[in-house]
C-alpha cells in the first residue's frame, strides 16, 4: 500500500485557485495596507508487467540497492528524435500545477495529455492489466522495486535528463535505486505535528522530549486528530513508543502501538482524517492534527477570509531535542514500460526537474521539490513558504538524519500484522 | 388454452405468449453482464491469491482452485474480533436512521399524496429537489454547518445553549446524517403507494363508523404497507454500504460501519483485497436476508389483496 498525501484525495477540497506564492504576496500586500485601512476604520468609528517471480530488491538507508535492468527491458538508445506525441502522463489527482502542463507541452512542441489517480493501488492495478497506456508515472518511492520487479517502468537513459544534477545527491543517487536507474525525485515531504496556536500552547508540542505525546494530552481533548492511513499512524505510534519503524517492529512492537492508539477513543475523542491539517485546522475543526509538509504549507490558502493563518505551526519530530523519529520521503517519476513516447517522456521528466519549472509547480502543489538551488531562506524570502511555516521546509541533511525514517516497502507478512492492529485500532470504542 | 380456436389463431395467441417476457430481455441480459458477471469477479478475488510482487489480490476463476483463506479470516474477525463490533454498530446505526426516516417520511408522503389538492405539483418538486443535487455535496454542506463556528452552533448561541461538537465523533451526527441522505428515497416509493389508495375505500370506512384515526389505522396504513417495504429496501440496502457519511460526518473509530471497513480492505491495503471481497459478500448475504423478507411480506400482501 502507498502511504501517500494524496491517497483518496478529496476531489472536492483539493482545488486551489491560487498559487501560494500569489497567496502570499497578496496578504502580504494585505499586511501593509490592513494597520492602515484599520486605523481609518478606527477613526472612523466603532483569511506490468505482472509478477512472475522476479526478485523485488528493497533497499534500506543502511542498505541500499542496485535495480536490476532486464534484457527484456531495456533503456532507449541515445540521440533518438522525440516521438509526435501526444504525451500521457498518469499522476496523482492535484498533485501537479495546472499551469506547468501547457508550459511543458509548449517546450516540447506536442499535446500532453493528464490523467490523475487517487490511490496507487486503483494506478497499480490499471497499469498491471495493461488497460491504460501512459508515458509517465509518479510512484511513492516505496514502490519502486515492486515496480522494477514486475516490469512495469523502464530504465531511464540519463543522457536525456541532464537536469537530475540540479537533484539533491541524496536522492540523485537513493538507497531505493542506486543511481537513479529507473527514477528521478519529484517532491519531498515529512510527517509531523501541526496546531493553531490560538488552541494549542506551543511548549505541549516542542517543550517536550518526545513530541508525538501531544496526542495523548487530554487538555486537547475533541480538537485533536491523525491520518486515516495505516502505515502513517500506526508509525508515529511506533515512534512514540521509541520503537522501529512499521517495516522492521515486532508483532509485541505493534501491538503495544495499538494499545496507544485505542487510548485515543476515549482520551482525546480521536478522530482519522485526510484533510484534517489543510482543510480541518484552518475551519477550526482540529486544533492539532498529523500533518505531512506539503498539506501544512498549503493550509494558510484554506483559511477563511476572516481567519489568521499565522497561528499555524508545525514540528518535525525528528528534528526537537530529544531522541524522537519521524517519517521522512520522497515521490519520484518514472518512465513507463511500453510507453508510446519514451523520448518525450524523459524530456517531460527533464523539464520536471527544471529549477524553475519545480518552483512553478511547488508553488501551486505546496511539497517541496528537492532541487540543489532551494534552501529555507530562499523560500521564504521569496514568499514560496510563509515565515511561520519555515519548519515545514525540508532539508537534504533530513535524509541523512538517523531519526529521519524513510518508510520502505512492506512484506505481505508485516502489511498484515500492521493491518490486523490497524483494524483493532479502527474498531474503536 | 381455449379449445375452440382454429389452427392460426392458436399460432397467434403463442406468439403473443413470447412478446411481453420478451420485454424481460433487455433487464435479463443487463442482469447478467452487469451484476451476475461483476459479482462472481468479487467471489473469484475472494476465492483468490495475492501476487508475489506487487500484493494485490488476484481472481481465481476455476471454482474448483477455490480457496477460502479470507473467508476464514473475516469470519474469525466477525465472530471473535472487531469486525463483529462493527457489523453490531452499522446494524444498529441502520436500524435507527430507518426508524427516523419513517417517522419522519411518512407524515411528509401522507401530506403530499393525501392532503394536498391544489399546487400538487409544486409539493411534488420540493419531494424531488434533494435528488437534484448529489449525495456528496449534500453531506459537505453539512459539515460545514455543524463545524465549530458553523451556522448550527451559532443558532444554539443565538437560543441561549452552548455549542456543540458535532463532528467529533457523534453517533447521533452520523444518524441523523444518514437519515438526511437518505430519506427522499424513503419518501418517493411510499408517496406513490398512498397516491394510489382509492378514496372510496376510505370513504367506504367512513360510512361504516369508522373514525379518521381508525380509518387511517384499519385501511390507509395497510394499504400503505408495500409502499413503505419499498422506501425501507430503497434506504436500507444502501445504508450498509455507506462509508462517506461517517467519514465526513465523524472519523472517529466510535462511528465506523462496515463501509468504512470495506474501503480499507479494498482501498488503502496492498494484499487485503480478497478479505475486502469476501466481506463485501457477507454484507450482501445479510442484505439478501432484508430482500427475501421483503419480497416474501410483498408476495403475502399481493395474495391477500387477490383474495
Amino acid at each position: 500500500m502507498a502511504f501517500h498525501p494524496r491517497e483518496n484525495w478529496n476531489r472536492q477540497t483539493g482545488r486551489r485557485r491560487l498559487t501560494r506564492r500569489e497567496f502570499l504576496v497578496g496578504t502580504g500586500a494585505l499586511g501593509i495596507s490592513l494597520p492602515a485601512i484599520s486605523a481609518i476604520l478606527a477613526a472612523c468609528g466603532d483569511g506490468g508487467g505482472g509478477g512472475d517471480g522476479a526478485e523485488v530488491r528493497i533497499g534500506t538507508p543502511s542498505d541500499p540497492v542496485e535495480q536490476a535492468i532486464f534484457d527484456d527491458n531495456p533503456a532507449i538508445a541515445s540521440g533518438l528524435a522525440p516521438e509526435a506525441g501526444p504525451l500521457r502522463v498518469y499522476n496523482w489527482a492535484d498533485y501537479i500545477n495546472p499551469d506547468i502542463i501547457p508550459a511543458a507541452a509548449e517546450a516540447l512542441g506536442v499535446d500532453i495529455e493528464l490523467t490523475t489517480f487517487f490511490n496507487e493501488e486503483e494506478a497499480i492495478q490499471k497499469l498491471v492489466s495493461g488497460e491504460v497506456r501512459f508515458d509517465v508515472w509518479f510512484p511513492v518511492a516505496s514502490t519502486v522495486a515492486k515496480a522494477v520487479a514486475g516490469r512495469l517502468i523502464q530504465p531511464l537513459n540519463h543522457g536525456y535528463v541532464p537536469n537530475l544534477t540540479n537533484v539533491w545527491p541524496q536522492l540523485a543517487d537513493p538507497f531505493y535505486d542506486m543511481g537513479s536507474r529507473y527514477t528521478v525525485p519529484y517532491t519531498v515531504y515529512q510527517t509531523g505535528i501541526a496546531w493553531r496556536t490560538d488552541m494549542v500552547d506551543s511548549a505541549d508540542v516542542e517543550g517536550i522530549d518526545n513530541p508525538w505525546d501531544v496526542f495523548w494530552n487530554p487538555k486537547y481533548k475533541g480538537i485533536t486528530g491523525l491520518y486515516d492511513d495505516f502505515r502513517e499512524t500506526m508509525g508515529m505510534s511506533l515512534f512514540r513508543n521509541g520503537a522501529s519503524d512499521g517495516s522492521r517492529a515486532s508483532a509485541d512492537e505493534i501491538d503495544a502501538a495499538a494499545a496507544g492508539l485505542g487510548e485515543l477513543v476515549d482520551l482525546m475523542d480521536i478522530r482519522y482524517t485526510i484533510d484534517g491539517a489543510y482543510a480541518g485546522l484552518p475551519e477550526g475543526r482540529f486544533g492539532l492534527h498529523m500533518a505531512w509538509s506539503g498539506d501544512i504549507v498549503a493550509a494558510p490558502l484554506y483559511y477563511p477570509e476572516d481567519g489568521d493563518p499565522s497561528v499555524t505551526r508545525y514540528l518535525w519530530p525528528a528534528r526537537a531535542p530529544g531522541s524522537a523519529k519521524a517519517h521522512i520521503a520522497n515521490d519520484t517519476m518514472a518512465v513507463l514500460r511500453g510507453a508510446s513516447n519514451p523520448v518525450l517522456a524523459h524530456q517531460f521528466i527533464n523539464f520536471m526537474l527544471d529549477e524553475g519549472n519545480a518552483l512553478e509547480n511547488f508553488g501551486w502543489n505546496g511539497y517541496q521539490p528537492p532541487q540543489n538551488g532551494l534552501d529555507v531562506s530562499l523560500l521564504v524570502q521569496d514568499e514560496w513558504v510563509p515565515d511561520y511555516l519555515d519548519s515545514a521546509v525540508v532539508l537534504p541533511s533530513d535524509f541523512e538524519d538517523a531519526r529521519g525514517v524513510v518508510p520502505v516497502q512492506l512484506s505481505a507478512e508485516q502489511e498484515k500484522l500492521l493491518l490486523d492492529a490497524w483494524g483493532k485500532v479502527q474498531a474503536g470504542g | 388454452m381455449p379449445t375452440n380456436l382454429q389452427g392460426a389463431e392458436i399460432e397467434a395467441v403463442g406468439q403473443r405468449r413470447f412478446v411481453w417476457p420478451a420485454f424481460a430481455m433487455p433487464g435479463l441480459v443487463w442482469l447478467m453482464l452487469l451484476f451476475v458477471v461483476p459479482f462472481y469477479g468479487v467471489i473469484a478475488v475472494s476465492m483468490g491469491s495475492v501476487d508475489p510482487i506487487f500484493l494485490k489480490p488476484q481472481p481465481e476463476w476455476n471454482p474448483l482452485q477455490w480457496d477460502s483463506t479470507a473467508f476464514g479470516e473475516v469470519f474469525g474477525d466477525i465472530f471473535g474480533g472487531t469486525l463483529g463490533v462493527i457489523f453490531v454498530r452499522t446494524i444498529i446505526y441502520v436500524a435507527s436512521a430507518s426508524l427516523l426516516c419513517v417517522l419522519v417520511g411518512y407524515p411528509v408522503a401522507y401530506f403530499v399524496a393525501r392532503r394536498v389538492d391544489k399546487h400538487k405539483t409544486a409539493w411534488l418538486l420540493a419531494l424531488l429537489a434533494p435528488f437534484w443535487i448529489n449525495y456528496l455535496m449534500r453531506m459537505l454542506a453539512w459539515v460545514n454547518l455543524l463545524s465549530p463556528d458553523g451556522l448550527v452552533n451559532r443558532s444554539l448561541g443565538w437560543l441561549g445553549f452552548a455549542p456543540q461538537d458535532w463532528l467529533g465523533g457523534r453517533p447521533l451526527t452520523v444518524i441523523l446524517g444518514l437519515v438526511y441522505g437518505y430519506l427522499p428515497f424513503f419518501i418517493l416509493p411510499l408517496y406513490a403507494a398512498l397516491d394510489r389508495i382509492d378514496t372510496r375505500v376510505l370513504e367506504a370506512a367512513r360510512d361504516l363508523g369508522a373514525r379518521p384515526s381508525e380509518a387511517f389505522r384499519r385501511v390507509t396504513l395497510p394499504l400503505s404497507k408495500q409502499g413503505i417495504l419499498a422506501g425501507l429496501v430503497l434506504i436500507m440496502l444502501p445504508m450498509f454500504g455507506d462509508y462517506y457519511t461517517p467519514n465526513l460526518l465523524s472519523g472517529s473509530p466510535r462511528t465506523r460501519l462496515i463501509g468504512n471497513q470495506i474501503d480499507q480492505f479494498v482501498n488503502q491495503t496492498s494484499s487485503q483485497g480478497g478479505q475486502g471481497a469476501a466481506l463485501t459478500i457477507v454484507l450482501m448475504a445479510v442484505v439478501a436476508v432484508l430482500m427475501v423478507s421483503y419480497l416474501a411480506n410483498v408476495q403475502r400482501i399481493t395474495e391477500e389483496a387477490r383474495r
